[in-house]
């Protein structure tokens, strides 16, 4: 772990490539500090209240770009597939994402009906796609105006798509049904566990950072 | 009156300020809305269960019981933290860090720093519940042999979520900083 502050200032010049800046302030208690330039797998925090400044990883754009394909590609079955069946007293039904949503809003719960929707169908689509899209545009060094708008985009909602929590929800239900019926694990479900995987290593290999750093630098060049 | 030309990121564009907008009074104004609804998300019935024509309703205090009645004590702990515990730490913690940026409190502010990061990871984990229910209620729906409906409790705690989430979102971490004496 490096903290930062102590580095050297030539290498930040050159790492930063836009302005050459002196000080960085630490956006959780304003300390200034000399911007640190660790190597991939490396963390700085701040030294005064322990915020995590940057955390770079190894190709996090390639990666980026590969996890949110796979994504991508994981949400349709995981969305359309039943996840879970039950079958009591001889009848039995199926449940997919979407099947939660239409049934509370059949009860007129639609507030709730509304948050799961965002929460656990739309929003995750959402970021992946800003996902795929910016690092597509960072991979093939194509600038474009709306990139910042993304990234920050990506960077606001990230917190509202919820996935793990509702995996977890999953879970709990399923214990409470047990003993009262019969359960049936669908193929949707297992699309719906690998789309967890790939979203805990794309958040994990994203590094706003490198993205925001990088979105500067191809839209200076688009500017001349 | 022209205001003052806003001063913007020059990578992102966006308008940059040295503290969050008014922190202290949109934090509060969440936090307490936030604790009105509590009270109703714990009295009235979060979902009823039928049960071969039989109903029962159940609170979110209610649904633990049932589920520690079943023998299911890791599970009822889990649904424990995650649905009281969790809003309960939010609540009792951002007041709190309120409390210390209004008051100038000398703290150990690192501590401080560190709740306020904890309230932030932890605020989405709450969701368990009204997810929990959103699955029972799909599945459940045989008419009258079984079936889940969810309660009007259920609105009043996805909106406790969601603003508590939006509470500690609008808390700016650096006001704790700002007053103390000692800067360690």
């Amino acid at each position: 772990m490096i903290k930062a502050g102590t580095r050297q200032k030539a290498k930040t010049t050159l790492a930063f490539g836009l302005v050459p800046l002196a000080y960085i302030a630490c956006p959780e208690c304003d300390l200034l500090l000399n911007p640190a330039a660790p190597e991939p797998g490396d963390k700085a925090h701040c030294p005064r209240c322990g915020y995590l400044l940057q955390r770079p990883r190894m190709q996090s754009i390639e990666r980026t770009l590969a996890l949110s394909l796979a994504g991508l590609i994981l949400i349709v079955p995981a969305n359309l597939l039943p996840m879970v069946g039950i079958k009591i007293f001889g009848n039995s039904h199926d449940g997919t994402l979407w099947s939660g949503v239409s049934a509370l809003l059949k009860e007129d719960m639609w507030a709730v009906a509304l948050l799961v929707l965002f929460s656990s169908v739309l929003l995750p689509l959402v970021n992946l796609g800003l996902a795929f899209l910016i690092s597509l545009h960072l991979f093939i060094r194509k600038s474009n105006h709306h990139l910042v708008r993304w990234m920050r985009w990506l960077e606001h909602l990230n917190e509202w798509a919820m996935l793990e929590v509702y995996a977890l929800g999953i879970i709990v239900a399923c214990v409470k049904l047990a003993d009262m019926a019969e359960l049936r694990f669908g193929f949707g479900l297992y699309a719906f566990i690998a789309l967890l995987i790939v979203n805990a290593m794309l958040s994990h290999e994203l590094d706003n950072y490198l993205f925001w750093r990088h979105i500067g630098q191809l839209n200076k060049k688009s500017a001349y | 009156m022209p205001s003052k030309a806003q001063p913007l990121c020059p990578i992102c564009g966006h308008s940059v300020a040295a503290r969050k907008p008014q922190s202290v009074t949109r934090t509060a104004a969440l936090i307490i809305s936030a604790l009105c609804l509590y009270i109703p998300a714990n009295i009235f019935p979060i979902m009823s269960v039928t049960q071969l024509g039989v109903a029962e309703t159940h609170t979110i205090v209610g649904g633990i019981v049932a589920l520690i009645q079943s023998d299911m004590i890791p599970i009822a702990l889990l649904v424990l933290v995650a649905s009281i515990l969790v809003p309960l730490m939010k609540l009792l913690g951002l007041t709190l860090l309120l409390l210390c940026v209004h008051y100038q409190w000398q703290v150990n502010a690192r501590l401080f720093t560190k709740l306020y990061r904890v309230i932030a990871f932890v605020g989405r984990w709450s969701m368990l519940d009204i997810f929990m229910i959103s699955i029972l209620v799909a599945l459940v729906d045989l008419g009258g042999v079984a079936q889940v409906i969810a309660g009007s409790a259920a609105t009043a705690f996805a909106a406790v979520v969601v603003l508590t989430m939006f509470a500690a979102k609008s808390f700016d971490p650096r006001l704790i900083w700002d007053h103390q004496l000692s800067n360690e």
